[in-house]
């Protein structure tokens, strides 16, 4: 990943998911495309949390969490306060679900399971759409 | 005219009350009469309802005699059927008291079998809501699996284990994408295998993602619903057929295209089809005594739905064929 956003140390990303073995796996892969990552979680709350506090430069995010909040809502939470790249995870059948994701602010959707190249261009156009974002405000 | 003090008023008040009534009860005993004989075998203790009937039509007979009686002195013909009227009176009005205990229970019942019918539909939502989570956590299970093949892999240099790891997530993929299409179709049972072919096509394609020229999936799939018994054994091989063409169709990275044939024929009969535009299988290569694990795969999995399978060479296109028979009542 040579993109612009990637001008000085490593973006830093930061994981909610549920089940830790896939977030393990996604967070290989993440390192694996240059990204340190910064803590992986498996509930809502916690992501809101480190999201508001930390300001990752990506947040990959399951829609399906522990606890009573959803992906969405923490999406949406995140959101309200700090502007970050988010990228949904789900599967492919869900549509319900992604129906009612597409409804909110998101940069991205990843389908389970990762795709290498998938994934790399999900998030390149993300953080692109992001940095756009962040022109058009200045 | 004989009587109400002759003031054509008031005669003509009772001559038109006396009617009415007499008509609406005889319009009610016709309704009664009907509903016994409409539902005669749901109705218990239907003679009942005709004692009643019996006991209107006769009171509705006495109010039709005052009217008559005002003109014509028929005070006999009126007695008789006063009497009449009084013994239909007497028998509705002795029988009733003792149904009333089976009439009480009878709504009882009707009370009880309300809740049992809420009871069951409320039983069956969670039976559905059991079974979709169910799926769901077989599918997420089975998504741990290919994660931890994958951080397997991570630990070898050697890219032959590397390969070994993949197929083996491309094998539990293709299990979990059964399950994970299970819990979002409507009956939860059965998958439409067409919508999984390409979903799984697509999923092998871009895990054997390599940077040289693409290959291109071309699909014409019929849809095709079958159980879950079925359709994992057709998935899996599905992904050694896709997974081969992919591997040894195009072995230097040139580009091409797999082809995707799903029919249904007569007699459930299904046919499904990868055709890839490769370089070909050799030409000693025994689909029967192969020593691969895929084409081994293929064989057994073909014995357990009693399908056949066979693979022929046609120019440089290679072409699996795949022919089984979907279960009259799972379609």
């Amino acid at each position: 990943m040579n993109a612009d956003f990637m001008n000085s140390a490593e973006p830093r990303a930061l994981i909610v998911e549920d089940e830790i073995l896939i977030a393990e796996e996604l967070k290989e892969r993440l390192s694996r495309l240059g990204f340190s990552v910064i803590a992986a979680v498996d509930t809502a709350d916690e992501g809101i949390a480190i999201a508001t506090r930390e300001h990752p430069d990506l947040v990959v995010l399951d829609i399906r969490l522990k606890g009573e909040k959803d992906g969405i809502q923490a999406a949406r939470e995140i959101r309200e306060q700090v502007d970050v790249p988010i990228v949904y995870l789900t599967a492919h059948s869900d549509r319900l679900t992604v129906e009612r994701a597409k409804a909110t602010e998101y940069d991205g959707f990843i389908l389970k399971p990762f795709q290498r190249r998938e994934l790399q261009t999900t998030i390149e156009v993300a953080m692109q759409r992001r940095a756009i974002r962040a022109r058009q405000k200045e | 005219m004989f009587c109400y003090l002759r003031r054509p008023a008031l005669v003509w008040t009772h001559v038109t009350a006396d009617s009415l009534i007499g008509l609406a009860y005889l319009a009610i005993s016709v309704t009664l009469g009907y509903l016994v004989y409409k539902a005669r075998r749901d109705i218990p203790f239907h003679w009942i309802f005709l004692a009643f009937g019996l006991f209107i039509i006769a009171c509705g007979g006495t109010h039709f005699m005052e009217v008559v009686t005002i003109w014509r002195p028929v005070y006999v013909l009126s007695a008789a059927v006063k009497l009449f009227t009084a013994l239909a009176s007497l028998m509705t009005a002795v029988v009733l008291p003792f149904n009333v205990p089976t009439i009480l229970a009878l709504a009882q019942r009707a009370k009880a079998s309300e809740q049992v019918t809420a009871t069951l539909r409320a039983s069956e939502e969670r039976k559905e809501a059991l079974l979709r989570e169910v799926h769901h956590r077989v599918k997420n299970n089975l998504a741990v699996i290919c994660s931890l093949f994958y951080l397997q892999s991570m630990h070898t240099r050697d890219e032959e284990n590397v390969q070994m790891f993949r197929d083996m997530e491309n094998r539990v993929h293709s299990m979990a994408l059964v399950h994970e299409r299970l819990y979002g179709s409507e009956n939860l049972a059965r998958i439409d295998f067409a919508e999984y072919a390409q979903a799984l096509a697509k999923d092998i394609l871009s895990s054997h993602g390599s940077p040289g020229p693409p290959v291109q999936l071309k699909s014409d799939l019929e849809p095709i619903i079958m159980g879950a018994d079925l359709a994992v054994p057709c998935g899996l091989i599905l992904n050694e057929l896709i997974s081969n063409a992919f591997k040894h169709g195009f072995p230097d990275s040139v580009g091409g295209e797999i082809r995707l044939t799903l029919r249904s024929g007569t007699d459930w009969k299904c046919s499904l089809v990868v055709e890839d535009s490769g370089v070909g299988i050799p030409d000693d290569l025994d689909v029967n005594r192969s020593k691969s694990l895929g084409l081994r795969l293929v064989r057994s999995l073909t014995q357990q739905i009693r399908g056949s399978f066979d693979l022929v060479k046609i120019d440089s296109r290679t072409s699996a064929r795949l022919v089984f028979t979907v279960n009259n009542h799972e379609r």
